[in-house]
C-alpha cells in the first residue's frame, strides 16, 4: 500500500505491551491518555466551580464560578420594624450575604477510630450502594475509582449507581438571533410572528433570555422572565432608562445614516411617538417607573428608591452579559435594527437548531447554577423567616445570638441533599426555572453493559426534551454545520433519532474563557470604527461584536479583511489570538443571513479541528474524524451503505462483551459479560487508541456465505455445535440481590437492629434432621460461594430477636444461578454490625437457539440451529465454519464492508497482521480487494476469498466455490431465554378470569383484535372458539330461559322440602339442584297482588318489565338442558359477558338471553 | 476489641431464649477485607470493619465444602 502511514504502522495486536500493562499498571496516570481527554469538558467543567486558575483579566476572580455566583447574589436586607410611620419605621437595617462557600471530600467520619486512610475513595461508595459525597454540605466532585487502570471520572456515585449530567444543547450566548414564529402573534394584540432573541449568559453561566417582539404598529416590546414568570416592557423605556437617550440620540442610533429607508424611518418614528403617551422624558423618570412597576416582584430592599429597583432591573435582567449601560443600549440598538431587517425581509429568519447558533450546556455550569440558587434560596428563607417574626410581632432582636440560631434552624442548609437528589432523578426543582425548557431529564445513568456503551454516555449530546415532543421532524435533521461536531452516524434509530447525537472523535468543548480583552484595540487598529465613532453609515458597514458586546463597525472589505487576519494570527500564534476564539464573518446577501462579524470567546462552544487554507495551517487532520467514537471502530465503514453503519453504532452498544476488568467489584444490577473475548482480526486504527482491546466485545469467527441448510432464512445464522461446544460466544450474566435488614418487614425503627443475619437455635445444622437450608446457608445465614440456586431456594437467613425464629430470604430468580460473591456491607462509620448484604448472582449463558448475534456491519442474525460440525460443510483445507449466513444478506443491504472484513480477517490470520480497517484509506485506484486478494494469493488462497467447498452429508463438492473467511462477530444482549413467553394455563385476572398479561407474571400473549379478523376472515371458527373462549375465560353459567337473566340465580335449599308459598300454587318450580330464578318467582309471587291492583284500577293487568338488551345463545351453548320441571339451562358463556351483566344491572340495564 | 452489646448486655427478648438465658454460641466466620484483602475473623453481632485498614467492606470466603455440579 503507497499510503505512508500505514506502512510505518506495525501490524501487531500489541499482546506483549498489553499484557505489561496489565500486569504492571502505571502508578500515576493512565495507560490511555485519549480516555481521560475525551470527558474533559466534564471534568474541567466541575473544577471551574472552584478553580477558574489562568482566567484572563476581567473574567472572574480566579476563585471559580461559585465566587462569581455569590458575588450576583449579593446582599439581602432586612429590618426590625414593619415600615409604619406610627412605629419606628423600618427600624434597625441588617445585610445578609454568604461570604464564601466550598467543597469537602467524603470522608470517614471521626467516630472511626480505625481506618488508616481517611479518605474515602468512590469504589467504595459503589460497592456499598451509596453515595460518594462528603457528609454534611457538598458533594464529591471528581471520582478516581483505583480498581479500574482506566478509569477517567466525569460522573457521579449515587446510591451505587453511576450517574452524569448529559449535555444538553442551548442556544448560543450573547448572539441574537432572528426569529419568525406564529406563534408569537398570539401573545397578546398587536403582536406579529417576528422577533429576536439573544440568550445572555452571566459569568457565572446563569442565563437570561431577552427577546423583543416586533408589534405591528412599528414599536418593539422587550420580554424577560423573572421567576418563571414573563415581563414584557416597551423597548423605548429601557432605551432610555439605560443613560437618558434623546429622542435624538435613538432615532440616530437606529437609522445609522439610513435616511432614505423609509421602511425604517416609518418605525423609528412610530416608535418614538408611541412612547409620547408615557409621557416620560428623562432617563430618571423611565428608572423611578419601572422601579415603581416592578417593586412588587423583584424583592429588592423595601428602603430602596424606585430609581434604585429600576437600575437593580436593568442590571440583573437585561442584557446581563454587559455591564455597562452604554453597552447595553448598543447591544439593544442592533437587536431593533436586525429585527426591522427581519420584518421588511432584508435578512432572513436564522434557523435555531443549526449548531452555528448553538452552545452545550456543560454539566458543571448546570451543577454550579443549581448550587447558586439553592444558595441563593437560603438567604431568601432567612429574610423571609425574620420578616414573618416582624410582621407576627415576635421580638427580633439583631444583637441577640440566639434569636439568630433560631432563625437559622429554621432555614434548611442541606445544599447537598438537594443537590444528590437532583443527580439521582434528574429532575430539576427550581423557583427560576434556571433559563431552560426542560425540568427534568438532565441526569443518566451510565450504565456498564460494555465498554463502547459506557464510552458512549460520555459523548452524547441531547437537544432537549422539550424537541422530543415536536411534531416536526426538522429539529432532528442533520445540518451541514453540524460537520466536526455532531456524528452523523452515531444516532440511535426511532424516537430520539436525530435528538439523542454523540460529538465527534475530535470535537472538544471549550471550557475556560479565553484571553480577549486586547482584541478591541487590535481590530481598531487595523481598521475597525470604534463604537465612539459618530455618525457611521449603517448600510456600509458591517457590526463587529465579541461576545454579544458591539465593539465596532467595519466596512465590509475591512471586515473581511479582519477575519482573516484573526484567523491568521490565531493560527499562527501572533497578536496573542486564542487559538479557540470563534470568528463567524457573515457577509451580506440579499435576503440572507444578517451581516456582521462576530467573535466568540466564551465558554460552552464546540470546537473541531480545521485546516486553514489561507495558511495551510491544520491541527491533526484525518477524514475519520467527523465520526464519533463509535463510528469510527466499525471496520471500513465506508464501504458499507450508510444505515448499516448507524445500526452499527447502535449495536455495539448492547454486546455481551467485557464491561469492566473489575468485575469482582462492581455492584451493578445486571451485567453481561463474554467468557471468551477476542481482538479482532481487523480493526480500525483507532480500536488500539480507544483501549479497545482491554475490553473485548467478540470473537473473531469463520464465517461461510452459503445458502446450506434452509435454517438460514430471514437473518437467521446456523452456529457450528462444535465450536459453540469449544466456547463460542459463551457469556455469563451477572445479577445482584440485596438484603437490607432495615428494610425486611418486622425491622425495628430504633438505632439498635433487632434482626441479625445468622441460623438461629430453631435450626438443626447437622445430623439425620438437618434443616434443608444448610444445604445454601453457612453458620453466619449468608449462603456459601458457590452454591447452586433455584427458584425459591433460601439465599440468607437471619434471626428475628423478638420470636427468636430464624426466617429466610428467598432466591425468586426464574433461572438457575450460582452465588459468585458475598459482599458484607458495613456502615459509614464501620461501627455497627452487619445489616446490609449484596449478593452476586452468576448465571451461566452458553448460546442458545434464538439468541442473537451480528457482525460490526448492522447485520444481526438469530442463531437458528447448532449444526452438528460432521454435517458442516469443510473447504479443501479441512476447515468449517464456525457461523454460516445466508447469501440474502448482502444483496439489499450493500454491506460490503463485511465482505471485505471477511478477505482482510483472512488473511490477516493466515499471515499473523492486525489488518487496518480504517475508513478512507483505499482508494479507486488502489482498491482493498486488491490489497486483500493479494494477501490472500499470498496465502495460498484464491485471490476473491471464495473456496471450493463439500457438503458435509453427501462429501460432494458445491457446484458454487463459497465465499469464507474471518469475521468478527459480536453477541448481542437479547437472549431468548430473558424473552421467552409461553403458557398453557396459569394466572388469570380475578375480575375477568382471562390470563393476566406480562412475561415476568407468567401471562399469556395477546390474541387481539386484528388477529380476530384474520381468524374471521379464514372462516376457523373451531380455532377462534378455542382461543378467545376455551383457554381463555370459558365459564358456565345458569340462565333463566323465561326472563333470560344471567344474575338471578337463586337456590333452595331442597333438604328441607317443597317451599310453601302462601295460596298460590303457581309458582315455577325449582330445579333439580333447587336451583330457580328469583327474577322470575318474585314476579310470580308479585303476580296475585298485581292483578288484584288491575282489577281495582279497572284495568288490564301491565305487562312485565322486560329487558333493555336482548343476546341471542347458540343452541350449541347450552349444556344442560333444565329436567324435570326446572326453568334454568347451563349455558356456556366467557366470564366477562357475566362481569359485563352485572356491569349494566348495576347501571339499570337488564340483559336477557334468548336461549333457543 | 471494644465492647459489644450483645454478649451480656442485651438482655435476652423473652420468648424461649429468656428462658434458657442462652445467647446462641457466636461462631466466628472469615472473611476478606475487600480494601487490603485481610482475612478477618468477625463473629455474629459484630460491627463490619476490617482489623487491618478500618475498610467497611467484607468478601464471604468461598466454601470449602465440596461443590459439585452435574457437567451436562
Amino acid at each position: 500500500m503507497p499510503d505512508a502511514e500505514r506502512t510505518r504502522r506495525k501490524p501487531t495486536f500489541n499482546t506483549l505491551a498489553r499484557e505489561e500493562a496489565f500486569r504492571n499498571p502505571p502508578k500515576n496516570g493512565s495507560t490511555y491518555n485519549i480516555l481521560n481527554e475525551f470527558v474533559l469538558p466534564h471534568l474541567e467543567s466541575f473544577n471551574a466551580l472552584f478553580d477558574d486558575s489562568g482566567l484572563p483579566s476581567g473574567d472572574g476572580d480566579g476563585r471559580g464560578l461559585i465566587s462569581l455566583g455569590l458575588e450576583d447574589i449579593g446582599e439581602r436586607v432586612v429590618f426590625d420594624g414593619d415600615g409604619k410611620v406610627d412605629n419606628r419605621g423600618w427600624g434597625n437595617r441588617m445585610r445578609i450575604w454568604i461570604e464564601s462557600a466550598n467543597i469537602a471530600r467524603p470522608m470517614v467520619p471521626d467516630k472511626d477510630k480505625h481506618s488508616t486512610t481517611r479518605k474515602v475513595f468512590p469504589s467504595e461508595a459503589r460497592e456499598r450502594l451509596t453515595s460518594y459525597r462528603a457528609p454534611r454540605n457538598a458533594q464529591g466532585l471528581r471520582t478516581c475509582s483505583y480498581h479500574e487502570p482506566e478509569e477517567f471520572g466525569g460522573y457521579f456515585v449515587i446510591n451505587g449507581n453511576e450517574r452524569l449530567i448529559r449535555y444538553l444543547i442551548l442556544p448560543r450566548r450573547n448572539h441574537v438571533i432572528s426569529l419568525i414564529r406564529p406563534t408569537f402573534a398570539n401573545r397578546g394584540p398587536s403582536y406579529t410572528q417576528y422577533a429576536v432573541q439573544i440568550r445572555c449568559v452571566r459569568p457565572d453561566q446563569t442565563a437570561v433570555t431577552n427577546s423583543l417582539h416586533y408589534l405591528s404598529n412599528g414599536s418593539a416590546m422587550l420580554r424577560f422572565s423573572w421567576r418563571k414568570q414573563e415581563y414584557v416592557i416597551p423597548i423605548m423605556l429601557v432605551l432610555k432608562a439605560l443613560f437618558g437617550a434623546s429622542d435624538k440620540e435613538i432615532f440616530e442610533g437606529v437609522m445609522m445614516q439610513d435616511y432614505e429607508n423609509t421602511f425604517l424611518t416609518d418605525r423609528v418614528e412610530l416608535l418614538l411617538r408611541s412612547f409620547k403617551m408615557f409621557t416620560l422624558s428623562t432617563g430618571e423618570q423611565c428608572l423611578e417607573y419601572l422601579g415603581d412597576k416592578f417593586r412588587v416582584v423583584l424583592g429588592t430592599p423595601e428602603d430602596w428608591t424606585n430609581h434604585a429597583v429600576g437600575a437593580w432591573l436593568i442590571q440583573k435582567l437585561i442584557l446581563v452579559h454587559l455591564n455597562s449601560p452604554r453597552d447595553k443600549y448598543r447591544m439593544l440598538l442592533f437587536m431593533l435594527r436586525k429585527l426591522y431587517s427581519v420584518v421588511s425581509g432584508s435578512c432572513c429568519a436564522d434557523n435555531p437548531d443549526s449548531p452555528q447558533h448553538q452552545e452545550v450546556l456543560l454539566p458543571g455550569s448546570l451543577y454550579g447554577m443549581i448550587i447558586k440558587e439553592r444558595l441563593e434560596e437560603t438567604l431568601n428563607q432567612i429574610r423571609n423567616t425574620i420578616t414573618i417574626d416582624v410582621r407576627n410581632g415576635v421580638t427580633v432582636d439583631f444583637n441577640d445570638k440566639k434569636y439568630f440560631q433560631k432563625v437559622l434552624s429554621k432555614v434548611n442548609f442541606d445544599i447537598g441533599s438537594k443537590l444528590s437528589n437532583f443527580l439521582a432523578t434528574g429532575n430539576l426543582v427550581s423557583p427560576t426555572g434556571l433559563d431552560l425548557q426542560q425540568a427534568a431529564g438532565f441526569t443518566i445513568v451510565a450504565e456498564k453493559l460494555n465498554w463502547q456503551r459506557y464510552i458512549s454516555h460520555f459523548r452524547c449530546i441531547h437537544r432537549g426534551a422539550f424537541f422530543a415532543e415536536l411534531k416536526t421532524t426538522t429539529v432532528r435533521k442533520l445540518l451541514p454545520e453540524a460537520w466536526g461536531f455532531l456524528c452523523p452516524v452515531h444516532t440511535p434509530d426511532g424516537s430520539p433519532c436525530g435528538l439523542l447525537n454523540h460529538l465527534s472523535r475530535t470535537c472538544r468543548i471549550v471550557t475556560s474563557p479565553l484571553t480577549v480583552a486586547h482584541i478591541p484595540a487590535i481590530l481598531a487598529a487595523h481598521g475597525m470604527s470604534q463604537t465612539t465613532t459618530q455618525s457611521i453609515d449603517g448600510r456600509k458597514n458591517y457590526c463587529v461584536q465579541l461576545d454579544g458586546r458591539v465593539i465596532g463597525w467595519a466596512r465590509p472589505a475591512i471586515a473581511t479583511q479582519l477575519a482573516m487576519n484573526l484567523r491568521i494570527w490565531k493560527t499562527e500564534g501572533i497578536n496573542e489570538i486564542p487559538l479557540d476564539l470563534e470568528i463567524g464573518l457573515v457577509p451580506e446577501s440579499k435576503g440572507g443571513q444578517y451581516p456582521g462579524l462576530f467573535l466568540f470567546s466564551t465558554r460552552a462552544r464546540m470546537m473541531r479541528p480545521v485546516k486553514y487554507l489561507a495558511n495551510g495551517r491544520d491541527d491533526q487532520h484525518n477524514p475519520t474524524n467527523f465520526l464519533s467514537i463509535l463510528a469510527n471502530l466499525t471496520p471500513f465503514s465506508d464501504f458499507n451503505q450508510s444505515p448499516r453503519n448507524i445500526y452499527q453504532c447502535q449495536m455495539g452498544k448492547q454486546t455481551m462483551g467485557t464491561p469492566s476488568t473489575a468485575l469482582q467489584h462492581r455492584t451493578d444490577n445486571k451485567l453481561y459479560r463474554l467468557q471468551t473475548g477476542q481482538t479482532p482480526v481487523v480493526r480500525p486504527a483507532l480500536h488500539n487508541t480507544y483501549a479497545m482491546d482491554s475490553f473485548p466485545n467478540g470473537t473473531n469467527a469463520i464465517v461461510a456465505v452459503i445458502s446450506y441448510t434452509g435454517y438460514d432464512m430471514e437473518d437467521a445464522m446456523i452456529l457450528n455445535k462444535s465450536a459453540h461446544e469449544r466456547g463460542f460466544a459463551y457469556g455469563t450474566v451477572y445479577k445482584s440481590q440485596i438484603i437490607d435488614l432495615k428494610d425486611v418487614p418486622g425491622a425495628s425503627k430504633s438505632a439498635t437492629p433487632t434482626l441479625h443475619f445468622g441460623l438461629g437455635r430453631d435450626i438443626q445444622r447437622n445430623g439425620e434432621k438437618a434443616h434443608s437450608c444448610v444445604e445454601f446457608i453457612d453458620a453466619d445465614g449468608l449462603p456459601f460461594i458457590g452454591t447452586k440456586l433455584t427458584s425459591g431456594d433460601p439465599i440468607a437467613a437471619y434471626i428475628d430477636d423478638t420470636t427468636g425464629k430464624t426466617r429466610f430470604v428467598k432466591y425468586k430468580g426464574d433461572e438457575m444461578g450460582l452465588v459468585d460473591q458475598v459482599r458484607l456491607l458495613g456502615s459509614d462509620a464501620g461501627d455497627s454490625e452487619l445489616q446490609k448484604l449484596h449478593i452476586t448472582l452468576r448465571i451461566t449463558r452458553s448460546p442458545v437457539i434464538g439468541d442473537k448475534f451480528s457482525s460490526r456491519h448492522g447485520q444481526k442474525g438469530v442463531c437458528s440451529q447448532k449444526w452438528p460440525a460432521v454435517d458442516m460443510p469443510f473447504s479443501e483445507s479441512g476447515m468449517q465454519p464456525d457461523v454460516i449466513i445466508n447469501p440474502h444478506a448482502f444483496p439489499s443491504r450493500m454491506t460490503i464492508g463485511m465482505l471485505v472484513e471477511s478477505m482482510a480477517g483472512k488473511a490477516g490470520a493466515m499471515h499473523g497482521l492486525a489488518q487496518d480497517a480504517t475508513p478512507f484509506k483505499f482508494t479507486e485506484e488502489d482498491t482493498a480487494i486488491e490489497y486483500f486478494g493479494e494477501q490472500l494469493l499470498a496465502a495460498g488462497y484464491n485471490y476473491y476469498g471464495n473456496e471450493p467447498m463439500y457438503s458435509g452429508i453427501t462429501g460432494q463438492e458445491f457446484a458454487a466455490d463459497i465465499y469464507i473467511g474471518v469475521v468478527y462477530y459480536q453477541r448481542l444482549r437479547h437472549m431468548v431465554l430473558d424473552k421467552f413467553q409461553v403458557r398453557t394455563t396459569g394466572p388469570v385476572d380475578p375480575v375477568t378470569r382471562q390470563p393476566v398479561k406480562g412475561r415476568k407474571r407468567a401471562g399469556g400473549i395477546r390474541f387481539g383484535e386484528m388477529e380476530r379478523d384474520a381468524l374471521i376472515a379464514h372462516g376457523t371458527s373451531f380455532l377462534l372458539q378455542d382461543r378467545l373462549m376455551n383457554c381463555s375465560d370459558y365459564s358456565t353459567a345458569w340462565v333463566c330461559r323465561t326472563c333470560g337473566s344471567l344474575i338471578s340465580l337463586g337456590y333452595e335449599d331442597i333438604s328441607l322440602g317443597e317451599v310453601a308459598m302462601g295460596a298460590s300454587s303457581s309458582l315455577r318450580p325449582s330445579g333439580p339442584g333447587g336451583e330457580y330464578c328469583r327474577v322470575c318467582r318474585a314476579a310470580a309471587e308479585a303476580q296475585d297482588e298485581r292483578e288484584r291492583q288491575a282489577l281495582a284500577a279497572g284495568k288490564a293487568a301491565p305487562p312485565l318489565p322486560q329487558a333493555d338488551v336482548k343476546v341471542a345463545i347458540s343452541s350449541q351453548h347450552v349444556l344442560g338442558r333444565a329436567s324435570k320441571g326446572g326453568d334454568l339451562d347451563v349455558v356456556a358463556i366467557p366470564y366477562v359477558f357475566r362481569y359485563l351483566c352485572a356491569e349494566l344491572a348495576s347501571m339499570g340495564i337488564a340483559v336477557s338471553l334468548a336461549v333457543t | 476489641m471494644s465492647s459489644q452489646q450483645p454478649q451480656s448486655g442485651n438482655p435476652p427478648q423473652g420468648g424461649r431464649y429468656g428462658t434458657t438465658g442462652f445467647v446462641p454460641p457466636k461462631e466466628a466466620m472469615d472473611y476478606n477485607c475487600a480494601d487490603c484483602g485481610a482475612t478477618n475473623e468477625i463473629k455474629s453481632r459484630e460491627p463490619i470493619r476490617c482489623r487491618e485498614c478500618g475498610h467497611r467492606i467484607m468478601y464471604k470466603k468461598r466454601t470449602k465444602r465440596m461443590v459439585q455440579f452435574e457437567a451436562r
